[in-house]
């Protein structure tokens, strides 16, 4: 009898443990170092998380408490973000702003719960150990039945590498400000341009080219990067099974520290389902552009028995990102040829001079778009986000539709739509020259943060006078597009301004606290285009939340 | 039958014998819009002749039931109702048909006819040309507003391979359509 009811004690004890451990906390152990990596087919060191890049994939469930040890065994310091999800500020992973950072040797405890469900990444904000390789996905399982259903699921993390330190990247931005721009040329083009013209007139070429801070070509601003889906270059063909007839979800997420892509899968048409991890209005496109930050779920239907090649082709037709969906492994498709560099024209030229014909870049205006008829932005010729005549204006390669902003409406709205309390204008600036990009022409070291008032609904007007387009991220906080579509405006946390456009969104400030707003181009954010956000005025109750 | 207001267009089908026969040619026609000819997916059917009656609640962007087993020849009545915020379809017919209806149904967002939330009755009457028409009149299938119900009844006297299905844009692909498997 005795030793029964002993057996019944620990019986007890161990049900209560269990019940403890069950009740909303769920733990991940991530550790960042150094690995060795081969993605252009020459040895490399990257950064890796839990050895790996991309780093594992982190599924969290709406509504639970996350517990996530994050060891820095790097000889700097480290951090991880988490890119797109709401939570108290002092978790959100950017040192200087939520935290000091991550010490060499230290481990770092986040604790907050996951309030959403969808597709995010996470990514260090430390240095520039993002294009080192330190990211991942993130993939939130729904309270809720999701709006769509689908047999399958695949990640599908697109990035950018170069075996070149990201140190020295930036060196060779700074020197020279088109290094890796003038018709893609490389560390060899230059220096035999110097050998054959000598070196003042190679820089006199430059430089003639940098005072009009355009070329033609200067779409993106790094070259001779290799393409990387789930952290496979176009040999090793990462794929993606499927049995032919289901309907197969891809959660897309752009890893990339500088590139934008376009996103397409022969012989497959795409239904858009999500961006940026909340539910949109269906819409089934033939290819779709992928900003720097962003991410798309879609579905997709292969009816036949063979493989899909997945194409995601940069904006700047640097290279290609290649990947298959089959039916077993080892089969591939035809690959297709790399399109045409587009050229940028005189719309996306940025406003710096005084006297250049500003006129069509004002026509851009998207105060105007409210009350538009929408069956008119359905004209393949025209994106009402790019400048009328844009060089950069996204064309389906096979033909069909390309999806614009213009074609992203909420499913289910996450705020009741309402009049903004102000406006605040960010012009999007840069000295190419110098290499260094701004907001209202002051970078981050000279700029009074940005204080919004908790309860408002401020109104975001960029305006970008640059010829580059810019992934503008506000951390904490929904970025509302508006797209003329009023309560179904979608909520994304990364918005892409294109050269020479000029874009509106709303923010229901809502979070306490101290928020990072940057351009999502690494290079960028690194010298100067990048904002502390303070919200201030939220009631104890609120600020309670902060945690941590 | 209850009268329902604003669906004249279901009233067409179910409401009297003398239109049955047109409208079981209709129920070829229906489909064909011009393009041949079209499979046999049965015929509308008597409400009074109906052996069950089977409630079709509509979500976004879901059916319930999932999947509906009948027999052959079996006269089947179905109380559609639009539970969601959107306008949905509830159509009976092939995968092919479907992919073809897709294409209709597009084409009337971009003219305006449809929205995502509502439906223009008075846009319908336009003719696209081409064979396209953009009413919406086929006695296999209701569309509904958010909160509105309808009546379908039909009759499977066929072995074709038959699904429901939502032909709005997008809402095929994200899965909005089940099986009708025809027994014995």
């Amino acid at each position: 009898m005795e030793r029964t009811l002993s057996w019944l004690g620990w019986v007890a004890a161990a049900a209560i443990l269990s019940l403890s451990a069950a009740a909303g906390a769920a733990t991940h152990d991530l550790s960042i170092g150094r690995i060795p990596v081969d993605f252009s087919g020459a040895p490399a060191t990257a950064i890796g998380v839990n050895g790996t890049v991309p780093g594992p994939v982190l599924r969290f469930k709406e509504g639970e408490e996350l517990v996530i040890n994050v060891t820095n065994t790097l000889d700097e310091d480290t951090s991880i973000h988490w890119h797109g999800l709401i939570l108290p500020f002092r978790q959100d992973g950017v040192p200087g702003i939520s935290f000091d950072g991550i010490k060499p040797g230290a481990t770092h405890t986040y604790r907050f719960p996951a309030q959403q469900s969808g597709t995010y990444w996470y990514h260090s904000h430390s240095g520039l150990q993002e294009q080192e390789g330190v990211y991942g996905a993130i993939v939130i399982e729904p309270k809720a039945r999701e709006p769509f259903r689908f047999d399958r699921e695949h990640v599908v993390i697109l990035s950018d590498w170069q075996d070149t330190s990201p140190k020295q990247i930036l060196a060779n931005l700074k020197k020279q400000s088109d290094y890796y721009n003038y018709s893609q040329r490389t560390v060899g083009d230059f220096f035999s341009d110097i050998a054959a013209k000598g070196l003042a007139a190679t820089l006199e070429d430059r430089k003639m080219w940098g005072e009009m801070r355009m070329t033609p070509t200067d779409i993106a601003d790094v070259s001779g990067y290799t393409f990387l889906v789930n952290g496979q270059n176009p040999d090793r063909n990462w794929t993606g099974l499927f049995a032919p007839g289901e309907r197969v979800r891809l959660r897309f997420v752009n890893a990339s520290a500088m590139t934008y892509f376009d996103v397409r899968i022969p012989g497959l048409r795409m239904t858009v389902v999500q961006a940026d991890g909340n539910n949109v209005q269906p819409v089934t496109v033939d290819e779709f552009r992928m900003a720097v930050a962003e991410t798309y779920d879609v579905i997709v239907r292969p009816m036949e028995d063979r493989a899909y090649t997945l194409v995601a082709e940069p904006m700047a037709r640097t290279g290609m990102a290649r990947a298959t969906l089959a039916p077993r492994e080892g089969m591939s498709a035809a690959v297709p040829a790399p399109r045409e560099r587009p050229l940028l024209s005189m719309s996306d030229m940025g406003m710096a001079h005084e006297g250049m014909d500003h006129g069509a870049t004002k026509e851009m205006d998207h105060g105007a778009m409210k009350g538009m008829d929408h069956g008119a932005m359905g004209d393949a010729k025209s994106d009402p986000f790019y400048a009328p005549g844009s060089g950069l204006l996204p064309k389906a390669a096979d033909g069909g539709k390309f999806l614009s902003y213009a074609d992203l409406k909420a499913q289910t709205p996450l705020y009741p739509q309402r009049e903004p309390t102000r406006e605040i204008e960010l012009r999007l600036t840069g000295n190419m020259e110098r290499y260094f990009w701004s907001i209202n022409d002051r970078k981050y070291s000279e700029a009074e943060p940005i204080r919004l008032k908790y309860g408002e609904r401020v109104r975001f007007k960029f305006v970008n006078e640059t010829m580059m387009a810019h992934p503008m991220h506000l951390h904490g906080m929904w970025t509302i597009l508006d797209n003329g579509s009023g309560r179904w405006n979608p909520a994304k946390h990364t918005v892409s301004i294109a050269p020479g456009a000029t874009v509106y969104t709303e923010t229901e400030v809502d979070a306490p606290g101290e928020w990072a707003f940057h351009c999502h181009l690494m290079y960028h954010m690194a010298t100067g285009m990048f904002r502390k956000v303070i919200v201030e005025g939220a009631p104890q109750a609120a600020r309670l939340g902060q945690g941590g | 039958m209850k009268a329902i207001p604003g669906f004249r267009l279901v009233h067409r089908a179910v409401l009297s014998a003398s239109l049955t026969l047109a409208l079981a040619a209709g129920a070829q026609a229906a489909e064909s819009h011009g393009h041949g000819h079209a499979p046999d997916i049965g015929k509308p059917g008597q409400a009074a002749e109906a052996s069950r009656t089977v409630t079709v609640t509509v979500t976004d962007n879901r059916f319930a039931p999932e999947r509906i087993a009948v027999k052959k020849g079996e006269t089947v009545r179905f109380v559609v109702k639009n539970e969601g915020k959107f306008v949905h379809e509830f159509n009976i017919g092939t995968a092919a048909m479907h992919a073809r209806h897709q294409k209709d149904m597009a084409m009337m967002v971009e003219h305006g006819v449809l929205e995502a939330d509502k439906i223009h009755r008075d846009k319908m009457k336009m003719d696209m040309g081409g064979g396209h028409r953009m009413d919406h009149d086929d006695p296999n299938s209701v569309l509904l507003e958010p909160g509105k119900s309808a009546e379908l009844v039909w009759t499977f006297a066929t072995d074709a391979r038959l699904e429901f299905a939502c032909n709005m844009p997008g809402h095929y692909e994200s899965g909005m359509t089940g099986d009708i498997t025809i027994g014995k």
